[in-house]
């Protein structure tokens, strides 16, 4: 009965599914990928909202317990602690190497290294380019990855310290975003990624970044449009 | 409004303006996540969650695109259906009693005028009225129950691809109601 959908109208259609959070598990995580990687296209989820959002007028109040803000008020008082805390729990998992901090050098791009990942042994390796920013003058992040060694350096400028982290997710093309995990507000980070992972550090792909609620372990998926975001280009 | 200068206090980083939008906002938004997680602990976490989203974001808050409690419920919705989509969201709602989800969902609308524009909620109504009751039925239950596809689909006892197209041609009828503007 959607035969009759032009692809505009089945765009428009899809963001109206996720606005209303009709859609679940891959379609879900789909869609999502798709607002994070794709601009025009969370715009036209935002208009849902927005045209929906009168029926906001219609929901019954209820009493959260006392307890609910001195939960708020801890979580803002342990929020650096926590964040300094996941990364490190989040590093070890992936048994990385060291997590280094200090100040960022100003001028930053997302720069990659890869290599065809079948080959075990490199006999071109290829380098990569790709900025993650945002239109603003927004976050940006510096990263080398070498696919050889699986190691990733990252450094990373810009975000505002508060209570959500920023999280790293690598979107293939045409698949669902796979976080890579939360870092930093600033300052540098080295991983070293675990092989499932450096199956989708590939040209196209696109590399985003979410401000998230702090976990020890990385989301299944965004819950929130990509402040910042960019392709690996081979080069 | 005491609620907008509230929340860009909280966009320059203060804390008690947050708890100033708390108090202004806590029993609205936990009535959206208690309706669409369906049980007070859950929700309780969820609206936790949101207020800290709240603390983080108010910087990019932007009055000329939504009104506050609008921005505020948003966050709150979308946080809540997160929960629910989630491993442990799916396993709480299978153990909750089957909800009359449609009779609530279709009670006489309790206008909150003071919150959300009363126009602009007219508008909406009038075109969601024009609907055919089932297909406006299902839109309300997803909007305020969270109800997936497949939960509509089996309740109204319709194939997948039926309440599929019911929906989206519905939503599609609706964007041409309300103008493009």
């Amino acid at each position: 009965m959607d035969d009759h959908l032009t692809p505009d109208q089945e765009r428009d259609a899809l963001a109206a599914e996720l606005a209303l959070g009709l859609l679940e598990g891959q379609a879900r995580a789909d869609a999502l990928r798709q607002s994070l990687s794709d601009p025009a296209f969370a715009a036209l989820v935002a208009a849902w909202e927005a045209k929906l959002a009168p029926l906001h007028g219609e929901w019954a109040d209820a009493e959260p317990g006392a307890a609910v803000w001195n939960a708020i008020e801890r979580r803002l008082a342990d929020a650096p602690a926590d964040k300094v805390t996941a990364i490190e729990t989040r590093l070890r998992r992936w048994r990385a190497g060291a997590l280094l901090s200090g100040a960022v050098a100003a001028a930053l791009a997302f720069v990659l290294i890869t290599r065809p990942v079948p080959s075990p042994v490199p006999t071109s390796p290829q380098l990569a380019v790709a900025r993650i920013e945002s239109d603003a003058a927004g976050p940006l992040v510096l990263a080398r990855y070498n696919q050889t060694s699986g190691l990733m350096q990252l450094r990373i400028h810009g975000f505002e310290p508060g209570a959500l982290a920023p999280e790293l997710w690598v979107i293939p093309e045409g698949g669902a975003p796979v976080s890579l995990g939360q870092i930093g507000h600033a300052g540098e980070a080295e991983m070293t990624m675990p092989p499932p992972h450096r199956l989708l550090m590939t040209e196209g792909a696109t590399l985003a970044i979410t401000m998230e609620p702090v976990s020890k372990t990385p989301h299944p998926a965004p819950s929130s449009a990509a402040v910042a975001s960019g392709k690996i280009i081979t080069i | 409004m005491r609620l907008a200068a509230a929340l860009a206090a909280v966009g320059r980083g203060d804390q008690a303006a947050l708890r100033q939008v708390y108090d202004l906002t806590a029993a609205k938004l936990f009535g959206i996540c208690l309706r669409i997680c369906g049980e007070r602990a859950s929700a309780e976490d969820v609206l936790q969650t949101v207020y800290i989203k709240v603390w983080e974001r108010a910087g990019q808050f932007d009055a000329t695109r939504a009104s506050p409690i609008t921005w505020l419920a948003t966050i709150a919705r979308n946080g809540a259906i997160d929960w629910r989509r989630s491993v442990a969201g799916r396993a709480a709602r299978d153990s909750l009693p089957e909800q009359a989800a449609f009779a609530v969902a279709d009670e006489a609308p309790r206008a909150d005028q003071s919150l959300v524009a009363a126009e602009e909620g007219e508008q909406l109504h009038r075109c969601l009225d024009e609907l055919e009751a089932r297909t406006r039925a299902c839109i309300r239950s997803a909007f305020f129950d969270g109800s997936t596809y497949a939960e509509l689909a089996e309740r109204e006892k319709v194939p997948l691809g039926t309440m599929k197209s019911w929906i989206r041609r519905g939503l599609m009828r609706l964007k041409d109601c309300l103008g493009d503007g």
